[in-house]
């Protein structure tokens, strides 16, 4: 770690959470970084972090494990570290199952689960290095692949 | 004729409900926009397996419990089924370029004066975060050119926190000479490669 004469420089590389860079993991607790922000929100949208529940309203951020649900006449979209966004209509209920991302290389992994309700996907960097690494599950299938934008629907549409 | 008529009413709600029992749990739709790329979808029950394409010769497919297919509305169709969703997209990020003076994480002096107009941008925005990527041309090693790029990523997120903004919704990295904005062969000097990216978001 002695290269790092830059405490920025060992936070930015501690963010990489890269599972080719397991000797950073010790760094990586100084930094905790969010995976996506709330950048429009309307109606009811709740963000589920563990047993809390917090209101999703503009600028509140999104982790790993985190649920967002939207209400009734309600939506929300999210912007992601690597610049994927997120959108999601009324009803709807999506889950971070897990977001790693390296800006130096821009490897890493995106899964989202759809439980219901309707959503775009538009890919960020991550896509770029390779169509595997983002991932959607809903309740049936697992999409993967390089399309720039995704739609899915589950269940009645609102 | 009169006694058919139950008959035939009952008949059509056998129908019926068959049909209803066919789409649920619940139908999934899904849907690719734009001309390059695709999605692969794979059916989860494993007793099942099944994929279907996605891509823009074909760009819907649906689930019904049983396996992805063919979808049985349009592109069309699943965009107005979208409508809230689509809306809710945030606004693009804005691009900004800094230049630094060669071998160093000092600004040209023509860019101290970009520092502004990057506080406008972010005056329009109801919740700004900025992703800071430094960059570096091909003098020198990759490794040495990760860590210039990465330092001049972290002095410029320093300033920007200096003038008033959140530390946490500045994020810093650094790309070394990975991206150039001019290509070169490796060890030429280019200035204009020499640069901090910053998106407003």
């Amino acid at each position: 770690m002695k290269q790092f004469k830059y405490p920025l420089a060992a936070l930015a590389v501690a963010a990489l959470a890269s599972p080719s860079a397991p000797a950073l993991a010790e760094q990586a607790v100084l930094f905790q970084p969010w995976a996506a922000g709330i950048k429009v929100s309307n109606g009811t949208v709740q963000i589920v972090h563990g047993e809390k529940t917090y209101n999703g309203r503009v600028g509140a951020k999104l982790r790993v494990n985190d649920i967002v649900i939207t209400g009734e006449n309600s939506s929300v979209g999210l912007v992601f570290l690597d610049n994927s966004t997120l959108t999601m209509g009324p009803d709807t209920e999506v889950e971070l199952k897990r977001y790693n991302y390296d800006p130096t290389t821009y490897m890493g992994a995106f899964d989202v689960f759809v439980k219901k309700g309707t959503v775009s996907l538009q890919p960020g960097d991550l896509a770029e290095s390779g169509p595997d690494n983002v991932s959607v599950t809903t309740p049936k299938a697992e999409l993967k692949g390089n399309a720039k934008q995704l739609l899915i629907s589950v269940g009645d549409a609102k | 004729m009169k006694p058919m008529k139950p008959i035939i009413i009952s008949a059509a709600l056998g129908i019926l409900l068959v049909l209803s029992g066919c789409s649920t749990p619940p139908r999934e739709y899904y849907a690719v926009s734009g001309d390059r790329g695709s999605m692969t979808v794979t059916s989860r029950d494993a007793s099942k397996p099944c994929k279907a394409t996605l891509d823009a010769a074909n760009p819907v497919a649906m689930h019904d419990g049983d396996k992805p297919r063919a979808g049985d509305i349009s592109a069309d169709q699943m965009r107005s089924r979208m409508t809230k969703a689509l809306a809710a997209q945030p606004l693009p990020p804005k691009r900004f370029t800094l230049y630094f003076i060669e071998g160093s994480d000092t600004l040209t002096a023509e860019s101290k004066a970009v520092v502004a107009s990057i506080f406008d941008e972010i005056k329009q925005r109801p919740d700004p975060d900025l992703i800071v990527v430094g960059h570096t041309d091909r003098v020198g090693s990759v490794a040495d050119n990760d860590q210039l790029s990465i330092k001049r990523a972290g002095t410029v997120r320093q300033q920007l926190i200096k003038l008033g903004i959140d530390a946490e919704n500045i994020q810093a990295s650094g790309r070394g000479e990975r991206a150039p904005l001019v290509p070169t062969a490796d060890e030429v000097a280019e200035p204009r490669n020499r640069r901090v990216d910053i998106l407003v978001r």
